[in-house]
């Protein structure tokens, strides 16, 4: 593991070493292990591994981890002492030239190189990184040639979310070395990249904490009467508020971007998060009773924020799911690598969404009754919900609306459950999946028995209210499929080319499987909503059927296609 | 005496079960947990795939040096390397998906030049291209030792390889630390928000019609919010050891984590004391606890390094010594802040 900078591990292992040893200088050159006398008998009690006239070490989980960094410290000291060499080529006898290729099946080579009309099919057969820039040519040592030091071009393909994207000279930083000693290639992992993209963060934990002190002050004493009663809409009153620091955090964003070598796709993409960030905590402040829990929601705001858009930053270069997050944006385009219109919109769609729900949400409830009294945090998020419905077609489009968050919640569902064995994280996580959009599709229209249906309980009000927020969610869900279908190609490829064959086998079995979900979705809410139209009681036990044969439902799917 | 300040110690504490906070901060810790330890399980299967079962990598070899080369490969773990006699064939298996990777490599100038050509864009690209660097890695260690005579210092034998999990340095050197630290900044902060929220709100004026001193009521809230942070981590501790982390010395710990808590408290009271508004007081809190802390880890004795050592119990005898330095930081900070208190005009 990376110790950076600032050792964090100092000390931690004791590697008993003589001091003539030659090994005395690697244990003090590291940090993270500390000299020792070399006095076998206190093996495992005071010193994890022994240098003498062999290694000895303690058996412990300990003195493993100990013997694995010393490992490394000795294989940094070789290096290190090999740079100092005169005889270059005895000290670093291989010279190493990576070429990432595209793997292209042999007939689309030979019919690439006929279309050339340059080369016949069996010299197109030799050189399959035609597409990329140094890769062509019969001659595979073109790098070796020059001595290895010719700069990362190689072989990416037109794609732009191939594996090595370096631009020569970020080569060292953004991650992925291509040639030079063995030790010098490194695998396409775009950290440096990834350490600029937190610097656009750290404003944002700062700035929100302002923000949610001046929403929730205007709650305290009932300071916000005044502005309530002036002849200003209270959408009005909260655009006021937040843009001024939408405004700072884009400007100091702009700021970043420059500063860290960023272009406009960066703040574009920035943007999104930093509205997300108000938004939520907007609700947070109108939903939150005092200042104490408001920093809660602050903290939590931010933890959740962070991990959602960094963690998939993580696997940019690896797989296009990364694309959930918009920090892959900013790291292609500190990479240099381009982004295209429709990975913008699937990378920043949900966040516009959410945001534009949280400012729904939280407008709701800004007024009088809301904000100047003590009502419990659920009460409020039925208020804030009610605030929203009117007539039935608002129901469907809710459930819709609900899909970035549900989103949101299943992977933190999948993040949760990771650590537990696959038998058991499965299973569990079906269940969690059935829950979060059972719990979705639903909310509202116990919310909505309490206030404006609360005239109608009836069981066919009920069915309505439940088929349609189930139709809504099933469209929301369909929309999001084609938008990943359109924006990731190569994402849902594989799952394309199931599906069509699904479809081939008979056109009957194909429109059931399109059908199914809808039905699934209108049944399990109608359950839930009769359980909404009598109390909360009833609702959370209805909730348990409807969660069922969700849940049912799921296994049956992954186990028919597993 | 002690009466008025439990009370009020009391008092916070039951604000924070009413509106249910406390849970949201486990749950805010216990998902940092989960994805931290979804981030290191991720990362390490991308970074170390030996310790992911079930990857086999099949390198094609070519080249006059291939012979000395296929030898090195065959003997990595996890590796199979298969000879070709000409590029174009090696090629050809390559994009087939007979083999991952090719390695060409030729003999010229008294070196071996190896060209790499592994798949571009998928999942497997990483864990290839970390495998190629430890085989080629060992083959150059190879090839230096038969130069051997040509250099002025020969390198160190490495230690043998063993079967180290690489989760141990992380679960005690990052995770552990920032289980116990986060309580601790937490506190700090609700300490703030506790005491501008009676400034602003008017009812610390109440609090002092009443017949309790202003130290009394600062010392309630220092006291319930500086509990509270040792009293979380434990829940840690007990928690990591059920899933099989030992933490050695945990009274030890708890002890440092409680001062720590204490002095950052105690920064938090201050500041709040000094600018009762709520907005600056979290500003100055946040950067104040950012620069205090992130200058600490530049110091080779910082917290988090106390913390990671007495947990894998790499400490001298003399560690109570060590565990009494946080002690007395952190109580001298509180007597400090107590002294001061009466001299601080409190909301005029």
């Amino acid at each position: 593991m990376a110790t950076g900078g600032v050792a964090l591990d100092r000390d931690v292992y004791r590697i008993g070493v003589a001091d003539d040893s030659p090994y005395h200088d690697v244990v003090e050159e590291s940090p993270a292990l500390a000299a020792r006398p070399p006095d076998v008998g206190r093996l495992g009690r005071g010193i994890d591994v022994v240098v003498a006239d062999r290694f000895y070490v303690a058996d412990s989980q300990k003195a493993r981890a100990a013997l694995s960094t010393f490992r490394s410290a000795v294989r940094r000291h070789n290096l290190d002492e090999m740079r100092d060499e005169r005889n270059e080529s005895a000290a670093f006898p291989v010279v190493v030239t990576l070429r990432y290729v595209e793997r292209v099946p042999d007939d689309a080579v030979t019919a690439g190189a006929e279309s050339d009309g340059t080369a016949t099919s069996d010299d197109g057969d030799a050189d399959p990184g035609a597409a990329g820039g140094t890769g062509g040519g019969g001659d595979g040592g073109l790098g070796a040639e020059s001595g290895g030091v010719d700069a990362a071009g190689g072989g990416t393909g037109d794609d732009p979310l191939g594996v090595p994207g370096l631009g020569g000279v970020a080569g060292g930083l953004l991650g992925g070395g291509t040639s030079g000693s063995p030790a010098d290639i490194s695998p396409p992992f775009p950290f440096g990249a990834l350490v600029l993209a937190f610097v656009f963060f750290i404003p944002m934990n700062f700035v929100i904490q302002p923000y949610g002190s001046s929403i929730l002050n205007e709650r305290i004493n009932r300071r916000g009467e005044l502005l309530l009663v002036a002849p200003v809409s209270p959408s009005a009153i909260v655009a006021g508020k937040t843009l001024p620091y939408l405004a700072l955090l884009v400007g100091i964003t702009t700021l970043v971007a420059l500063a860290i070598g960023g272009g406009p796709v960066s703040v574009a993409a920035v943007a999104p998060i930093a509205t997300l960030y108000l938004a939520a905590t907007f609700v947070g402040a109108m939903f939150a009773r005092s200042f104490k829990e408001l920093t809660f929601v602050t903290v939590s705001i931010s933890v959740f924020l962070t991990s959602y858009a960094f963690v998939p930053a993580i696997f940019t270069n690896v797989t296009p799911i990364a694309l959930i997050s918009p920090l892959t944006l900013v790291v292609h385009d500190l990479q240099g690598t381009g982004v295209t219109a429709a990975q913008y919109l699937f990378a920043t769609g949900p966040f516009y969404v959410g945001s534009a729900v949280c400012f729904l949400l939280g407008v709701g409830v800004y007024r009088e009754e809301d904000m100047f009294t003590q009502r419990p945090v659920p009460l409020k998020f039925l208020d804030a919900l009610n605030s929203r419905i009117e007539g039935k077609g608002s129901v469907a489009l809710l459930s819709a609306l609900s899909i970035p968050f549900v989103f949101i919640a299943e992977l933190l569902a999948i993040a949760v459950l990771f650590v537990l064995p696959v038998e058991v994280s499965v299973p569990l996580l079906l269940v969690a999946v059935a829950a979060v959009e059972e719990v979705a599709k639903s909310v509202h229209v116990y919310a909505g028995f309490r206030g404006p249906f609360a005239g109608q309980r009836g069981w066919k009000t009920a069915l309505v209210l439940g088929a349609l927020s189930g139709l809504g969610f099933f469209l929301g869900e369909k929309l999001t499929a084609i938008v990943q279908f359109v924006g990731l190609p190569d994402l849902t490829l594989g799952r394309a080319a199931f599906s069509t064959a699904g479809v081939a086998v008979t056109p009957t079995v194909g429109l059931l499987l399109l059908l199914a979900p809808l039905a699934l979705h209108a049944t399990t809410t109608s359950i839930a909503s009769l359980g909404a139209t009598r109390n909360r009681a009833a609702y959370l036990a209805a909730l348990v059927p409807a969660i069922a044969v969700h849940a049912a439902y799921n296994l049956a799917v992954v186990s028919a296609l597993g | 005496m002690g009466e008025p300040r439990l009370t009020i110690a009391r008092r916070e504490l039951a604000t924070l079960r009413s509106e249910k906070t406390i849970v949201l901060a486990l749950l805010i810790q216990l998902f940092i947990a989960a994805f931290s330890s979804f981030l290191v399980v991720g990362l390490v299967s991308l970074y170390d795939p030996g310790s992911v079962e079930g990857y086999e990598t099949t390198v094609g070899v070519t080249g006059d040096a291939a012979d000395d080369l296929l030898r090195v490969v065959d003997e990595q773990p996890s590796m199979a390397g298969v000879a070709y006699d000409s590029q174009a064939t090696a090629r050809g298996a390559f994009r087939n998906g007979e083999v991952d990777a090719v390695l060409l490599a030729d003999r010229r100038a008294g070196r071996v030049f190896v060209t790499a050509t592994v798949p571009d864009g998928n999942v497997r690209t990483t864990i290839v291209v970390v495998q190629l660097r430890k085989a080629l890695s060992t083959f150059e260690r190879v090839e230096r030792d038969r130069r051997g005579s040509l250099l002025s210092a020969t390198p160190l034998d490495l230690p043998p390889r063993t079967g180290s999990t690489p989760y141990y340095g992380f679960s005690y050197t990052v995770l552990l630390p920032l289980l116990c630290f986060l309580p601790v900044f937490i506190s700090g902060s609700m300490v703030v928000d506790s005491v501008t929220e009676e400034v602003d709100r008017g009812t610390l004026e109440l609090l002092r019609v009443a017949p309790v001193s202003t130290v009394d009521i600062v010392d309630g809230k220092v006291w319930a919010a500086a509990a509270l942070a040792p009293a979380q981590a434990g829940l840690w501790l007990v928690l990591l050891d059920f899933n099989g982390t030992t933490v050695r010395h945990p009274l030890a710990l708890l002890v440092v984590v409680g001062s720590l808590a204490l002095l950052v408290v105690t920064l938090g009271a201050t500041i709040a004391l000094l600018s009762p508004d709520r907005r600056a007081a979290q500003f100055l809190y946040a950067v104040g606890v950012l620069v205090a802390f992130g200058g600490s880890t530049l110091l080779p004795r910082n917290p988090v390094n106390t913390v990671a050592r007495l947990a894998v119990d790499s400490v001298g005898p003399a560690y109570p010594l060590l565990v009494a330095g946080y002690v007395v930081l952190g109580v001298a900070a509180y007597l400090l802040l107590r002294r001061a208190v009466p001299r601080i005009g409190l909301a005029d």
